[in-house]
Formats: structure tokens, C-alpha cells, sequence
């Protein structure tokens, strides 16, 4: 059993180490052209080359920030919509047209109606990579909360939870699993419409220092962006994964077996 | 008398019409007896119970059931066939869940849960969660739950019916023990005539859908019984006699379910 854990973290880590030697060696030996793909080890240099003039690490911090205000502003209403139609059908019918039309779309085409309306700046920015986070968030609640099984909530109400005591000592509970799935998920969406959005509208940033890389062709900056967002990506739902395990230790089914959105 | 029910009928309306569920039903309990509802599959004997626990108004009819003590006490107690715990409970969180939401002190509810525990044999799980349990420790902890609300009447509703065999016979024991221990007032649904004649004092019949009481057998052997007494003559002669009258209600309900008729 320990023996498999080892493995377990031992075989991603081995896998990733052996890309990057291939790479390292195949630049050095003219088979991949430095000028489009620097070898793992320059990257590195860059990275800490940037980091040391102190421009690293004002791109990490506004995604950050912008990270956890645009899944704030998708997690409230999430939950609150989700557990609203998640418990009335009539809620879920009015919610349905709205999940039909916005969902679908990529909410990087709402940023010129956003900064139109909101005046340029981080609120637009942060609204518009809540939207897809948002459904995502609210769909999972419903779901969790429909998921909670008929006799259950039936023994719960006949040994006194009712009314208030109903909802927090039962629906919350039981829905909680599918809440953090939609968390996780959200959390993911959330970093790519960010970074698009970065890309597009910002001055700071891991998109914005992406996009201005690539404006001025520093290809080693921009292969340290990409790095740093991946390394991001990474934190976020590996950190998640180790909160919500710690949340629903009851729980075996979605919220722990889930590994990618 | 504990409970008193009279001329109870139970009618479903569904999409395919009323469903007549149970139909002049009436049946006295008294304290501390141990009364098994025995009937074939789907003779409205959980409905009987659900309408007992609250769970569903009667079409007609009336249900009376008697306590003597504080009126902070609930009526019934449910032990649901599936078990139905709160996953995301402890097992000592989902024993004390009642008195938790009648606002018992948590220092009282503490002392209960551990008693209450101690007799179900389950002293050392509190912390366990449900999805680590085996099938007949759910049921004790379901048990442990109802006990635990110090019903005025304890109802079960087939606990053992979702267990295999043997772990049936030790949950079987095992609750002739309990009942030797707290001596409540229980109605105890079944669909299995050895159980019923192990378990009860006295075995109601149901007929096929729509239920009614179709006879009524006091089980005269002596207490605390063990598995032991199914050797006994008397009780070999009630499961024959049970049994020579359940037959045709089974097959009733079998043809009620396929809709065929001859």
C-alpha cells in the first residue's frame, strides 16, 4: 500500500523530469531550434533572471488576485442558485433559458460589452471570468442537492430536522460534495478565461506578460509565462483536492475520485 | 393501551388511479409488547408504519398512541429498512441526531449516546462514518439512533431485510438481546414468518393489497428466546400455520402484480 503511494507520486514526477531531459537534450543536439523552443535549463535562467528584476513576481500576485475575486464572484451566486433550483422546480425552469444561451458561449466575447458598460478596469475583467464559473458552480449544487436520496431526508425530518435545522444539518451537508466538484472545475475555468482575458485587456499578469512576450518575441519570457501558469494550475487543484478531502471525509464518490475537470 | 389503531385505510392516488393500500385495518398494542406485522410483499405493511410514524396522513381512520412520561418525548421512532444514516455523519452523531434537534444538553446527549451504544455493541465506532460499516452494524447504528430518541414506540420497518443470511441470524439475536434490555413497545414489520414468530409475542397477518388484518397468533414460547427455539414443536406448529395461510395471500399479490387473472 505505502509502497503503491510512492509510486504513485514517484511515476508523474519521473515522466515529467524525463520530458524535460529529452528536451534538454534534443536542443542541445540541433534536433529542436533553440530560437522557438529554449532548453528547460534557459527557461530556468529567465525565470529567476526575471524574478531577481522584480517583474515576476507583480504578474504572479494580479493573477492571483484576480484568480480568487472572479471565483468569489462565481461562488456566492453559485451556491445560492444551485440550492434555490436545485430544490424548487420552478426555480430550475426559470434558470433552465439561462443556462441555454450564456453557458454555451465563450465568456471571453463578454469583455467589450463588459468594459463598455463597467468603464475599463479589474471589474470587468474579474465579472466576465465568473461567468462560465458560475454555471458550472450552480449546476453541481442542483445536482448535489437532488442527489441527496429520498429516505434519508425522509429519516432526517422524522428524527426533528425540519425547517432550518432541514437545510443546514441536511441539504448542505449532502450536497457538499458536488459543491466542491463545481468549485474544482470552477476554479479550473476560471484560470483559463483569466489568462485569455489577461491577455487581451492587461498590463499585469501571467496572460499579460504571455501576450507582451510574444509581441516582442522574447520567447524565453514567454515560455516562463506558460511554465508559471501550468505551475499555477497545478497548486490550484492539487490544494483544492487536499481541502476538500479534509471537508467531506464521508464522502468516497465524485469530489475524491475526480482528478481532472 | 400503547397504541389503538382503528378502521385505518390508506388509498395512493397515482397517474394509473387510486392504489388502496390498506383498508379497514385496526389493531391494539400494548405497553412493552412486541407486536411482528407479517404480510406478502407490497401488502401496504411499510405504509402501515410510515402512517404510525407520521410520515403519511390515513385516508380514514385513526391512529392513538399513548405516552406516559414528559411530552417532550417523541411518539415513534423509525428503524427504516435501508437503514437511511446520514453519510456524512458519525456514527455518534447520527445515534444522538434526535436528541440534537430536540435541544438536549450536549453533556446529556453524550452520556445517552454512549449508553445507547453500549447495548447495540458498538462501543469504539463512535467515529466511524456509515460507508465503513457493515451491513448489520448500519442497522445497529440505525437502531442505536431510534433508541436513542426514547420513543414511546419503537418501529421497524424490515431492518434485517437488506442483510444476507447471517449476519440476519446475529442481528436476529442480537435484537432479542436489546429488546431483553429495554423492554419497549415495538411494531416490527416483516415479510419472513420465522422472524416474526423469533421476534414477537404476538404475529399480526396481513391479506394482499388492500391490507387487513386477516388473523392475529400469540407466539407462546418462553423469553429470552435464542435461535434455538425455532426447534421447538410450538413454534414449528405456528410457521405451518402461519405459513398454511400467508400461501394464498402471497399468491393473491403475485396475481395483483402480473394483472393476470383466472
Amino acid at each position: 500500500m505505502l509502497m503503491r503511494r510512492a509510486l504513485g507520486w514517484a511515476t508523474p514526477i519521473l515522466s515529467l523530469v524525463g520530458l524535460l531531459a529529452v528536451w534538454e537534450w534534443a536542443v542541445g543536439a540541433r534536433i529542436l531550434r533553440e530560437s522557438f523552443f529554449p532548453p528547460p535549463s534557459g527557461i530556468w535562467q529567465q525565470a529567476t533572471m526575471l524574478y531577481a528584476s522584480g517583474g515576476l513576481a507583480g504578474h504572479v500576485a494580479a493573477t492571483v488576485a484576480r484568480l480568487v475575486a472572479a471565483f468569489l464572484l462565481a461562488a456566492l451566486p453559485g451556491v445560492a442558485v444551485g440550492l434555490l433550483t436545485g430544490l424548487s422546480a420552478t426555480a430550475r425552469e426559470a434558470f433552465d433559458p439561462f443556462v441555454a444561451f450564456i453557458y454555451p458561449i465563450p465568456s471571453l466575447l463578454y469583455l467589450p460589452l463588459a468594459a463598455l458598460v463597467l468603464g475599463p478596469g479589474e471589474l470587468p475583467a474579474a465579472l466576465v471570468c465568473a461567468v462560465t464559473p458560475f454555471f458550472v458552480i450552480a449546476l453541481n449544487t442542483a445536482l448535489g442537492v437532488r442527489s441527496i436520496d429520498r429516505p434519508t431526508v425522509e429519516a432526517a425530518v422524522h428524527y426533528g430536522a425540519t425547517g432550518r435545522r432541514l437545510f443546514q444539518k441536511v441539504l448542505l451537508p449532502g450536497a457538499l460534495p458536488y459543491v466542491l466538484v463545481g468549485f474544482r472545475v470552477g476554479l479550473g475555468l476560471t484560470l483559463i478565461v483569466l489568462i485569455a482575458v489577461e491577455m487581451v485587456s492587461a498590463k499585469q499578469g501571467l496572460g499579460a506578460l504571455l501576450w507582451q512576450s510574444w509581441e516582442i518575441l522574447r520567447v524565453r519570457n514567454m515560455y516562463v509565462g506558460l511554465a508559471l501558469i501550468a505551475t499555477l494550475g497545478v497548486l490550484v487543484t492539487s490544494g483544492f483536492d487536499a481541502i476538500a478531502r479534509r471537508l467531506v471525509p464521508w464522502h468516497q464518490g465524485p469530489a475524491r475520485s475526480t482528478r481532472r475537470p | 393501551m400503547k397504541v389503538v389503531v382503528e378502521g385505518l385505510a390508506l388509498t395512493f392516488r397515482t397517474a394509473a388511479g387510486d392504489v388502496h393500500a390498506l383498508q379497514d385495518v385496526s389493531l391494539s398494542v400494548g405497553p412493552g409488547e412486541f407486536v411482528c406485522v407479517l404480510g406478502p410483499s407490497g401488502c401496504g405493511k411499510s405504509s402501515l408504519l410510515r402512517v404510525l410514524a407520521g410520515l403519511i396522513e390515513p385516508s380514514r381512520g385513526s391512529v392513538r398512541i399513548t405516552r406516559e412520561k414528559d411530552a417532550e418525548r417523541p411518539l415513534t421512532a423509525m428503524v427504516f429498512q435501508d437503514h437511511a444514516l446520514l453519510p456524512w455523519r458519525n456514527v455518534f452523531d447520527n445515534v444522538v441526531f434526535g436528541p440534537e434537534n430536540r435541544g438536549v444538553p450536549k453533556s446529556e446527549r453524550l452520556r445517552l449516546g454512549e449508553e445507547v451504544l453500549a447495548k447495540v455493541g458498538l462501543t469504539g465506532f463512535e467515529k466511524a462514518y456509515p460507508h465503513q460499516l457493515s451491513g448489520g452494524m448500519k442497522q445497529r447504528v440505525g437502531i442505536a439512533r431510534a433508541l436513542a430518541n426514547d420513543p414511546a414506540v419503537l418501529l421497524m420497518d424490515e431492518p434485517l431485510a437488506a442483510l444476507d443470511a447471517q449476519s440476519r441470524l446475529l442481528m436476529q439475536e442480537e435484537l432479542m438481546r436489546i429488546w431483553g434490555t429495554f423492554g419497549k413497545t415495538v411494531i416490527y414489520v416483516t415479510h419472513s414468518i420465522e422472524e416474526a414468530i423469533l421476534l414477537g409475542e404476538r404475529v399480526v397477518l396481513l391479506t394482499a393489497r388492500p391490507g387487513r388484518v386477516k388473523a392475529t397468533f400469540g407466539v407462546d414460547l418462553p423469553r429470552p428466546r435464542t435461535l434455538g427455539a425455532r426447534a421447538e414443536s410450538e413454534f414449528i406448529r405456528l410457521e405451518a400455520e402461519i405459513w398454511s395461510l400467508l400461501r394464498d395471500e402471497v399468491l393473491a399479490s403475485d396475481r395483483g402484480q402480473t394483472g393476470i387473472t383466472r
